[in-house]
Protein backbone atom coordinates (compact mmCIF):
# COMPACT_ATOMS: atom_id res chain seq x y z
CA UNK A 1 0.00 0.00 0.00
CA UNK A 2 1.62 3.70 -0.89
CA UNK A 3 2.46 5.57 1.81
CA UNK A 4 -0.40 8.28 0.92
CA UNK A 5 -3.07 6.15 0.65
CA UNK A 6 -2.08 4.95 4.33
CA UNK A 7 -1.77 8.63 5.54
CA UNK A 8 -5.08 9.42 4.06
CA UNK A 9 -6.64 6.01 6.21
CA UNK A 10 -4.93 6.98 9.20
CA UNK A 11 -5.80 10.51 8.97
CA UNK A 12 -9.74 9.70 8.65
CA UNK A 13 -9.33 6.96 11.52
CA UNK A 14 -8.00 9.55 14.28
CA UNK A 15 -10.12 11.88 12.49
CA UNK A 16 -13.43 9.40 13.90
CA UNK A 17 -11.29 8.33 17.22
CA UNK A 18 -10.64 12.13 18.82
CA UNK A 19 -14.26 13.05 17.79
CA UNK A 20 -15.73 9.95 19.27
CA UNK A 21 -13.67 10.88 22.71
CA UNK A 22 -14.61 14.40 22.55
CA UNK A 23 -18.11 13.59 22.33
CA UNK A 24 -17.87 10.83 24.93
CA UNK A 25 -15.62 13.49 27.45
CA UNK A 26 -18.99 16.23 26.81
CA UNK A 27 -19.07 19.74 26.74
CA UNK A 28 -17.25 20.45 29.64
CA UNK A 29 -13.74 19.75 27.56
CA UNK A 30 -14.75 21.95 25.50
CA UNK A 31 -16.23 25.35 27.60
CA UNK A 32 -13.91 25.03 30.61
CA UNK A 33 -10.70 23.66 30.93
CA UNK A 34 -9.35 22.49 33.99
CA UNK A 35 -5.44 22.01 34.30
CA UNK A 36 -6.03 18.08 33.86
CA UNK A 37 -8.12 18.72 31.08
CA UNK A 38 -5.94 20.77 29.59
CA UNK A 39 -3.06 18.90 29.32
CA UNK A 40 -4.78 15.61 28.50
CA UNK A 41 -6.35 17.57 25.66
CA UNK A 42 -3.29 19.03 24.45
CA UNK A 43 -1.81 15.28 24.65
CA UNK A 44 -4.50 13.54 23.17
CA UNK A 45 -4.23 15.96 19.95
CA UNK A 46 -0.89 15.06 19.70
CA UNK A 47 -0.43 11.64 20.18
CA UNK A 48 -3.45 11.86 17.10
CA UNK A 49 -0.87 13.90 14.96
CA UNK A 50 1.55 12.07 15.14
CA UNK A 51 -0.02 8.78 14.50
CA UNK A 52 -1.75 10.15 11.35
CA UNK A 53 1.79 11.39 9.71
CA UNK A 54 3.67 8.68 10.97
CA UNK A 55 3.36 5.96 8.50
CA UNK A 56 5.89 3.48 10.67
CA UNK A 57 4.04 4.77 14.18
CA UNK A 58 1.92 1.26 15.18
CA UNK A 59 -1.49 2.52 15.43
CA UNK A 60 -2.88 0.13 18.44
CA UNK A 61 -0.12 1.78 20.36
CA UNK A 62 -1.57 5.03 19.77
CA UNK A 63 -5.27 4.18 20.19
CA UNK A 64 -4.39 2.66 23.88
CA UNK A 65 -1.99 5.76 24.33
CA UNK A 66 -5.21 7.90 23.43
CA UNK A 67 -7.54 6.29 25.44
CA UNK A 68 -5.85 6.03 28.97
CA UNK A 69 -5.76 10.26 28.21
CA UNK A 70 -9.12 10.07 27.57
CA UNK A 71 -10.46 7.62 30.52
CA UNK A 72 -7.96 10.12 32.98
CA UNK A 73 -10.09 12.65 32.81
CA UNK A 74 -13.21 10.56 32.81
CA UNK A 75 -12.48 9.04 35.89
CA UNK A 76 -11.43 12.35 37.33
CA UNK A 77 -14.32 14.33 36.74
CA UNK A 78 -16.16 11.38 38.26
CA UNK A 79 -14.37 11.48 41.43
CA UNK A 80 -14.55 15.26 41.57
CA UNK A 81 -17.99 15.11 42.00
CA UNK A 82 -18.05 13.57 44.90
CA UNK A 83 -15.09 15.16 46.99
CA UNK A 84 -14.40 18.48 46.95
CA UNK A 85 -10.80 17.88 48.58
CA UNK A 86 -10.16 16.27 45.12
CA UNK A 87 -11.78 18.59 43.11
CA UNK A 88 -9.96 22.03 44.25
CA UNK A 89 -6.69 20.02 43.59
CA UNK A 90 -7.40 19.03 39.95
CA UNK A 91 -9.46 21.60 39.54
CA UNK A 92 -7.62 24.25 40.95
CA UNK A 93 -9.25 26.79 43.46
CA UNK A 94 -9.73 30.21 43.04
CA UNK A 95 -7.98 33.07 43.71
CA UNK A 96 -9.37 36.25 45.68
CA UNK A 97 -7.54 39.40 43.63
CA UNK A 98 -10.07 42.63 45.33
CA UNK A 99 -11.37 42.25 48.29
CA UNK A 100 -13.50 44.78 50.37
CA UNK A 101 -12.32 47.28 47.57
CA UNK A 102 -8.74 46.22 48.32
CA UNK A 103 -6.24 44.85 45.84
CA UNK A 104 -4.63 40.86 47.65
CA UNK A 105 -1.04 42.00 46.29
CA UNK A 106 0.28 38.16 47.65
CA UNK A 107 -2.51 36.82 45.60
CA UNK A 108 -1.84 38.39 42.53
CA UNK A 109 2.04 37.65 42.89
CA UNK A 110 0.91 33.79 43.77
CA UNK A 111 -0.66 33.96 40.09
CA UNK A 112 2.08 35.91 38.61
CA UNK A 113 -0.26 38.39 37.19
CA UNK A 114 1.22 42.10 36.97
CA UNK A 115 -1.05 45.03 38.21
CA UNK A 116 -1.55 46.28 33.99
CA UNK A 117 -2.70 42.67 33.49
CA UNK A 118 -5.43 43.23 36.84
CA UNK A 119 -6.35 46.61 35.29
CA UNK A 120 -6.99 44.66 31.55
CA UNK A 121 -8.91 41.96 32.99
CA UNK A 122 -11.09 44.80 34.75
CA UNK A 123 -11.03 46.68 31.44
CA UNK A 124 -12.71 43.73 30.28
CA UNK A 125 -15.31 43.57 32.88
CA UNK A 126 -15.77 47.06 31.40
CA UNK A 127 -14.55 48.49 35.03
CA UNK A 128 -11.79 51.41 34.36
CA UNK A 129 -12.01 52.83 38.08
CA UNK A 130 -10.56 50.37 41.04
CA UNK A 131 -12.86 52.26 42.94
CA UNK A 132 -16.00 51.18 41.89
CA UNK A 133 -14.86 47.69 42.88
CA UNK A 134 -16.11 45.49 46.06
CA UNK A 135 -15.09 42.42 45.22
CA UNK A 136 -12.74 40.41 42.57
CA UNK A 137 -11.32 37.13 41.70
CA UNK A 138 -10.09 34.76 39.60
CA UNK A 139 -11.84 31.97 38.56
CA UNK A 140 -9.92 28.18 38.20
CA UNK A 141 -10.67 27.73 34.47
CA UNK A 142 -9.12 31.74 34.47
CA UNK A 143 -12.14 33.40 33.94
CA UNK A 144 -12.12 36.31 35.90
CA UNK A 145 -15.24 37.59 37.75
CA UNK A 146 -16.00 41.19 39.02
CA UNK A 147 -19.15 42.14 41.97
CA UNK A 148 -19.20 46.12 41.51
CA UNK A 149 -19.76 48.16 44.85
CA UNK A 150 -24.22 48.43 45.32
CA UNK A 151 -24.07 51.79 43.99
CA UNK A 152 -21.75 50.98 40.73
CA UNK A 153 -24.48 47.84 39.88
CA UNK A 154 -26.56 48.78 37.49
CA UNK A 155 -30.68 49.64 38.69
CA UNK A 156 -33.13 46.64 38.94
CA UNK A 157 -37.07 46.98 39.36
CA UNK A 158 -36.75 45.43 42.45
CA UNK A 159 -34.16 48.70 43.25
CA UNK A 160 -36.87 51.04 42.14
CA UNK A 161 -39.93 49.09 43.75
CA UNK A 162 -41.37 48.59 40.39
CA UNK A 163 -44.00 46.09 40.04
CA UNK A 164 -43.05 43.73 36.65
CA UNK A 165 -45.01 41.36 34.69
CA UNK A 166 -43.23 37.92 34.76
CA UNK A 167 -42.05 36.68 31.30
CA UNK A 168 -41.47 33.10 30.45
CA UNK A 169 -39.47 32.30 27.09
CA UNK A 170 -41.22 33.01 24.11
CA UNK A 171 -41.56 30.03 21.70
CA UNK A 172 -40.12 30.64 18.12
CA UNK A 173 -43.24 29.26 16.28
CA UNK A 174 -42.69 29.84 12.28
CA UNK A 175 -39.32 29.25 10.58
CA UNK A 176 -38.82 29.92 6.90
CA UNK A 177 -42.62 29.98 6.46
CA UNK A 178 -43.68 26.76 8.10
CA UNK A 179 -45.31 26.30 11.39
CA UNK A 180 -43.22 24.24 14.06
CA UNK A 181 -46.17 22.43 16.10
CA UNK A 182 -44.23 21.34 18.82
CA UNK A 183 -43.24 25.21 20.34
CA UNK A 184 -46.56 25.97 19.56
CA UNK A 185 -48.30 23.93 21.98
CA UNK A 186 -45.49 23.98 24.40
CA UNK A 187 -47.16 27.79 24.97
CA UNK A 188 -50.74 26.42 25.14
CA UNK A 189 -51.58 27.76 21.69
CA UNK A 190 -52.68 26.42 18.17
CA UNK A 191 -52.39 26.25 14.63
CA UNK A 192 -56.34 28.88 14.72
CA UNK A 193 -54.80 30.68 16.82
CA UNK A 194 -52.18 31.24 14.67
CA UNK A 195 -53.66 31.84 11.41
CA UNK A 196 -55.89 34.36 13.80
CA UNK A 197 -53.15 36.01 14.24
CA UNK A 198 -51.40 36.36 10.97
CA UNK A 199 -54.90 37.31 9.93
CA UNK A 200 -54.99 40.19 12.28
CA UNK A 201 -51.45 41.30 10.97
CA UNK A 202 -52.53 41.07 7.31
CA UNK A 203 -49.82 38.78 6.82
CA UNK A 204 -49.45 35.44 5.13
CA UNK A 205 -47.65 32.74 6.27
CA UNK A 206 -45.57 31.81 3.08
CA UNK A 207 -44.63 35.41 3.83
CA UNK A 208 -42.85 34.82 7.34
CA UNK A 209 -39.54 34.22 7.78
CA UNK A 210 -39.41 33.92 11.46
CA UNK A 211 -42.38 33.83 13.80
CA UNK A 212 -41.96 33.92 17.83
CA UNK A 213 -44.88 33.93 20.72
CA UNK A 214 -43.80 35.33 24.00
CA UNK A 215 -45.61 34.25 27.04
CA UNK A 216 -48.69 36.55 26.45
CA UNK A 217 -49.70 35.09 23.53
CA UNK A 218 -48.30 38.34 20.88
CA UNK A 219 -46.98 37.40 18.28
CA UNK A 220 -43.56 39.38 16.61
CA UNK A 221 -43.48 37.77 12.81
CA UNK A 222 -40.22 38.46 10.44
CA UNK A 223 -41.17 38.89 6.82
CA UNK A 224 -39.10 37.78 4.20
CA UNK A 225 -40.30 41.09 2.56
CA UNK A 226 -38.82 43.77 4.40
CA UNK A 227 -40.26 46.45 3.04
CA UNK A 228 -43.80 45.28 4.22
CA UNK A 229 -44.10 47.06 7.75
CA UNK A 230 -45.97 44.63 10.42
CA UNK A 231 -47.52 46.56 13.46
CA UNK A 232 -46.12 46.03 16.63
CA UNK A 233 -48.63 44.09 19.08
CA UNK A 234 -50.98 46.95 20.42
CA UNK A 235 -53.62 44.48 22.32
CA UNK A 236 -52.26 45.34 25.94
CA UNK A 237 -51.28 49.21 25.45
CA UNK A 238 -54.78 49.79 24.37
CA UNK A 239 -56.96 47.95 26.97
CA UNK A 240 -55.15 49.68 29.23
CA UNK A 241 -56.05 53.19 27.47
CA UNK A 242 -59.64 52.13 27.28
CA UNK A 243 -59.23 51.19 30.86
CA UNK A 244 -58.05 54.35 31.81
CA UNK A 245 -60.78 56.58 29.63
CA UNK A 246 -63.43 54.48 31.03
CA UNK A 247 -62.25 55.28 34.59
CA UNK A 248 -62.48 59.14 33.18
CA UNK A 249 -65.08 58.85 31.96
CA UNK A 250 -66.89 57.63 34.88
CA UNK A 251 -65.22 60.78 37.04
CA UNK A 252 -66.64 62.84 34.29
CA UNK A 253 -70.14 61.24 34.49
CA UNK A 254 -70.30 62.07 38.35
CA UNK A 255 -69.45 65.28 38.13
CA UNK A 256 -72.41 65.97 35.51
CA UNK A 257 -75.12 64.17 37.35
CA UNK A 258 -77.54 66.19 39.21
CA UNK A 259 -78.86 63.05 41.05
CA UNK A 260 -77.34 62.48 44.03
CA UNK A 261 -77.33 58.72 44.10
CA UNK A 262 -76.09 58.42 40.47
CA UNK A 263 -73.39 60.68 41.29
CA UNK A 264 -72.35 58.60 44.46
CA UNK A 265 -72.88 55.18 42.11
CA UNK A 266 -70.30 56.68 39.38
CA UNK A 267 -67.39 58.19 41.87
CA UNK A 268 -67.59 54.93 43.87
CA UNK A 269 -67.14 52.99 40.29
CA UNK A 270 -64.45 55.08 39.03
CA UNK A 271 -62.66 54.67 42.32
CA UNK A 272 -62.77 50.99 42.33
CA UNK A 273 -61.51 51.29 38.59
CA UNK A 274 -58.67 53.56 39.40
CA UNK A 275 -57.52 51.23 41.81
CA UNK A 276 -57.82 47.77 39.37
CA UNK A 277 -55.99 49.94 36.73
CA UNK A 278 -52.85 50.43 39.33
CA UNK A 279 -52.73 46.68 39.71
CA UNK A 280 -52.98 45.53 36.50
CA UNK A 281 -51.08 48.48 34.70
CA UNK A 282 -47.41 46.81 35.17
CA UNK A 283 -48.80 43.70 32.89
CA UNK A 284 -50.29 45.86 30.29
CA UNK A 285 -47.78 48.73 29.91
CA UNK A 286 -45.25 46.84 27.07
CA UNK B 1 -74.11 63.96 22.39
CA UNK B 2 -76.35 63.78 25.35
CA UNK B 3 -75.25 61.99 28.45
CA UNK B 4 -76.93 59.01 27.91
CA UNK B 5 -75.19 57.83 24.74
CA UNK B 6 -71.61 59.19 26.43
CA UNK B 7 -72.54 56.08 28.94
CA UNK B 8 -73.81 53.66 26.49
CA UNK B 9 -70.47 54.51 25.03
CA UNK B 10 -68.32 54.02 28.61
CA UNK B 11 -70.75 50.94 28.89
CA UNK B 12 -69.48 49.37 25.79
CA UNK B 13 -65.91 50.23 26.30
CA UNK B 14 -65.96 48.24 29.29
CA UNK B 15 -67.79 45.60 27.65
CA UNK B 16 -65.06 45.56 25.36
CA UNK B 17 -62.06 45.67 27.93
CA UNK B 18 -63.45 43.20 29.97
CA UNK B 19 -63.59 40.46 26.79
CA UNK B 20 -59.70 41.47 25.97
CA UNK B 21 -58.98 41.10 29.71
CA UNK B 22 -60.89 37.71 30.04
CA UNK B 23 -58.72 36.25 26.47
CA UNK B 24 -55.41 37.67 27.50
CA UNK B 25 -55.76 35.80 31.14
CA UNK B 26 -56.46 32.43 29.25
CA UNK B 27 -53.59 32.90 27.01
CA UNK B 28 -51.01 34.39 29.73
CA UNK B 29 -48.57 31.77 30.94
CA UNK B 30 -47.75 33.27 34.37
CA UNK B 31 -49.83 32.58 37.13
CA UNK B 32 -49.54 35.19 39.00
CA UNK B 33 -50.62 37.77 35.96
CA UNK B 34 -53.24 35.48 35.03
CA UNK B 35 -54.80 36.31 38.78
CA UNK B 36 -54.19 40.04 38.39
CA UNK B 37 -55.87 40.26 34.77
CA UNK B 38 -58.91 37.40 36.09
CA UNK B 39 -59.33 39.89 39.16
CA UNK B 40 -59.33 42.87 37.25
CA UNK B 41 -61.42 41.66 34.64
CA UNK B 42 -64.25 41.01 38.22
CA UNK B 43 -64.15 44.13 38.99
CA UNK B 44 -64.52 45.77 35.34
CA UNK B 45 -67.19 43.31 35.21
CA UNK B 46 -68.94 44.92 38.67
CA UNK B 47 -68.52 48.28 37.16
CA UNK B 48 -70.23 47.78 33.96
CA UNK B 49 -73.38 46.07 35.74
CA UNK B 50 -73.40 49.25 37.87
CA UNK B 51 -72.85 51.59 34.81
CA UNK B 52 -75.48 49.61 32.96
CA UNK B 53 -77.92 50.33 35.46
CA UNK B 54 -77.75 53.72 35.25
CA UNK B 55 -78.29 53.09 31.41
CA UNK B 56 -81.67 51.58 32.19
CA UNK B 57 -82.85 54.68 34.29
CA UNK B 58 -81.68 57.30 31.98
CA UNK B 59 -83.07 55.88 29.39
CA UNK B 60 -86.53 55.96 31.66
CA UNK B 61 -85.94 59.59 31.89
CA UNK B 62 -84.95 60.34 28.22
CA UNK B 63 -87.15 57.93 26.23
CA UNK B 64 -86.17 59.24 22.94
CA UNK B 65 -82.36 57.57 23.35
CA UNK B 66 -83.92 54.25 23.69
CA UNK B 67 -82.74 51.77 22.02
CA UNK B 68 -78.94 49.93 21.75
Amino acid sequence: MPDWIEILLRSFFFLIVLFLITKVLGKKQLSQLSFFEYVTGITIGNVGAELATKVEGNIIHGVLSILVFAIAPFIAGLISLKSKTFRDLIEGKASVFIKDGKVMEDNLKKEKYTIDELLGLLRKKDVFDISEVEFALLEANGDFSVMLKKQNQPVTPKDLNLPVAAVKEPQTIIMDGLILDEPLSTIGLNRNWLHTELDKLGVILENVFLGQANSNGELTVDLFDDKLKVPSPQEKPLMLATLKKCQADLELFALGTESKEAKEMFSKNSEKLQKAIDNVAHILRN
Amino acid sequence: MTIASNVKQCVSSLKGVEAGLSSLALRTQDDESKRILHETMLVVNEVRKDVQKRVGELEREEPQYKGF
